[in-house]
């Protein structure tokens, strides 16, 4: 139990900030209830996608800075096809285009051996721009089932639909890719290439995997972006940054080989439900920017502060 | 452990204290602002008026301002946090007026009023209220060709393709260009609205050499004037927009002739007095509300006056000059540059 508790301190702590935040709307705003926590996770879909992408390039010891220009392309693509054809193939085929730009990005950084900064620094441009190709001012549509998916509740009113949404289709991607040899692999190039290298581990491969499964959560995140306002915008939304922070807040460890993809999400409720308070409570808007900040590397260092102590007793 | 206790008291504390932070928003009209880009003189002055209005009008006891760089999902939650809040009111700048439908329709069924401002939205049951665009341009244009005599040659220059403000604007100037067969459009293009482009697609004109007699631009106006000082071209009457920068232009640059035509961002303070007047009861009849623009001219002893007294010092240089609308707003100038709303600071 104690190796259990050791094991995942981190998580354990993130739930148990997210439950007292969670606590403080409640006491600030005794009417939030069960719509608050629907728009809540309505908020958090697009981010959380965001992030899982941007996880498992972190985790294999990269970073893409192309997310929100990708998931840009994807809604603008989904809105455009979803105008002229049926919703669940244009689904399959905004996946499979999320896919291939991550399997691009990976395969450049591979192949050329420029640093992964440069390469997908480089790409949020190109995605950016492929999106203003796709669509050049906001426009489009979304199967009405797609919207639909994102709004209410599945059976009882405690659990949004968006959330168990973000909960299966991360799973299931993410799951049984863990379990697999490749999630083995990600996480050996991520914490030692030389040392994977030497193991028998195809390190160019396992990077161009890693970059593709972040592809295919930003075609998720596009998705949700599409659905949730019904339209595809062909400008990025603020993902990029808000990701990086999401996945540093979520313990996975810049540099690769630590962390999961559950610290990550609760850190996107975590950003989310600090900006409800910040609402709530009527602060300043240029000063929430500097109280989000603030709080997340407050609990960095606090985190790790307990870390390094918990490994030194 | 015990640092775990610590945070949790110290989280505790903060609990304590954050009701006791939002009580005073009750007991007159508690309203939300929402708008998507930050940093910007127009939409700044649009904020600052918003908040001044508030602090003028006596119902309104709370504001409530969610400001900030974000693209439609990020103004989808801070539409549903205002919503949570338990707003009487929400005032948006809409970022599309397609995607925030799903908000705004749940603010709706939930009581709150919605108004938009400067742009419009497509969901049922919204107040919509704008400068009247196509008036903005027909009434520079109208100007413009009165002074040329009803003949001559004239540069078009446009703002963004496919913007709905950009397409009320040219059936503006359309309309006064029936008006008067005698003038002719000798070359058209889109500034993008961006400082910079509009600038060098005017010396490009004047590289060329082909003669004019005026000049009409959508709200790109300062560097126009400085293209023609600074090539050494002879100025032609030019109409732009109330940008301080061209306001000042027209009483200080030797030989201009020219008009600003107001675009006022203070359109948010209007979309303020809208929102309390009908949480008052008081509804317009029509759900689109459009205020008429306003044209001030350097070559009448009159116009100069108005355009001497537009002018403040303290005032941004970014900003739209024009920073009330008369019949709308209420508040003073110094409470506009405080840029202060009840129960802030």
């Amino acid at each position: 139990m104690s190796a259990f508790l050791r094991k995942h301190a981190w998580v354990i702590g993130l739930a148990v900030l997210l439950a007292v935040l969670l606590g403080i709307t409640k006491a600030i705003q005794p009417g939030f209830g069960a719509s608050g926590l629907e728009s809540l996770a309505r908020a958090a879909l697009p981010f959380a996608f965001a992030t899982a992408g941007m996880a498992v390039v972190v985790i294999v010891g990269g970073i893409d800075l192309s997310v929100a220009s990708m998931m840009a392309v994807c809604a603008v693509t989904a809105a455009v096809l979803m105008e002229r054809m049926a919703g669940v193939p244009a689904l399959m085929i905004v996946l499979g285009v999320g896919l291939a730009m991550g399997l691009i990005n990976g395969a450049l950084i591979v192949l050329t051996r420029v640093p992964d900064i440069v390469v997908t620094l480089a790409m949020l441009f190109v995605w950016e721009g492929v999106a203003l190709l796709i669509l050049e001012s906001p426009g489009g549509n979304t199967a009405d089932w797609l919207e639909r998916a994102t709004r209410g509740f599945v059976g009882i009113d405690l659990l949004p639909k968006p959330f168990v949404i973000m909960a299966i289709c991360i799973a299931l991607v993410w799951v049984p890719i863990r379990r697999s040899k490749l999630g083995l692999s990600i996480y050996a190039v991520g914490s030692d290439e030389m040392a994977a290298f030497r193991s028998g581990v195809p390190v160019g491969w396992t990077k161009v995997a890693a970059y593709g499964i972040c592809g295919l959560f930003c075609a998720m995140g596009g998705l949700s972006l599409a659905a949730l306002t019904g339209i595809g915008e062909p400008v990025p939304g603020p993902y990029l940054m808000a990701s990086v922070a999401a996945v540093v807040l979520g313990g996975v460890v810049l540099g690769g080989g630590k962390g999961g993809l559950l610290g990550p999400i609760i850190a996107v409720f975590i950003l989310r439900i600090i900006r409800t308070i910040l609402t709530l409570m009527a602060v300043d808007p240029n000063v929430t920017t500097i109280v989000e900040g603030v709080i997340m590397v407050g609990v960095v260092m606090l985190g790790t502060a307990l870390t390094l102590r918990g490994r030194r007793s | 452990m015990k640092k775990v206790l610590t945070g949790l008291a110290a989280l505790a504390v903060s609990v304590s204290f954050a009701p006791a932070a939002f009580a005073d928003a009750h007991g007159g009209y508690t309203i939300g602002v929402s708008n998507t880009v930050q940093g910007n003189g127009w939409r700044e002055e649009m904020i600052c008026a918003m908040r001044a209005q508030a602090l003028v009008e006596g119902d309104v006891t709370g504001l409530i301002v969610a400001h900030r760089n974000t693209d439609s999902a990020g103004q989808l939650e801070d539409i549903n946090n205002l919503i949570e809040a338990g707003v009487d009111a929400i005032v948006l700048n809409p970022s599309n007026p397609d995607a925030l439908n799903s908000a705004l329709e749940a603010a709706m069924a939930a009581g709150i009023v919605v108004v938009a401002v400067d742009a419009g939205v497509t969901a049922e049951g919204a107040y919509i209220l704008s400068n009247n665009q196509e008036e903005y341009a027909y009434l520079g244009a109208r100007w413009l060709f009165e002074q040329l005599g009803g003949e001559g040659d004239v540069v078009y220059m446009r703002g963004i393709a496919g913007v709905s403000a950009d397409t009320d604007r040219d059936n503006g100037f359309r309309r006064a260009l029936a008006e008067f067969p005698g003038i002719e459009v000798v070359h058209e293009v889109f500034t993008g609205w961006q400082q910079d482009q509009g600038k060098q697609q005017m010396f490009d004109f004047l590289a060329t050499g082909i003669p004019f007699d005026g000049v009409w631009t959508s709200g790109i106006d300062n560097v126009i004037v400085d293209a023609f000082v600074e090539s050494g071209a002879p100025l032609v009457p030019i109409v732009g927009a109330d940008n301080a920068g061209f306001v000042g232009q027209l009483s200080s640059v030797e030989g201009l002739q020219g008009a600003a035509v107001t675009n006022p961002g203070s359109v948010g303070g209007a979309g303020i007095a809208l929102a309390v007047d009908i949480l008052n009861g008081e509804a317009p009849d029509s759900n689109v509300v459009l205020v008429d623009p306003v044209l001030w001219e350097n070559t009448t002893e009159e116009g100069r006056a108005t355009l001497a007294a537009a002018q403040n010092p303290n005032l941004d240089p970014e900003w739209p000059v024009s920073v009330s609308i008369p019949g709308w707003t209420d508040y003073t100038m110094e409470q506009i540059i405080a840029c202060e709303g009840p129960g802030e600071g």
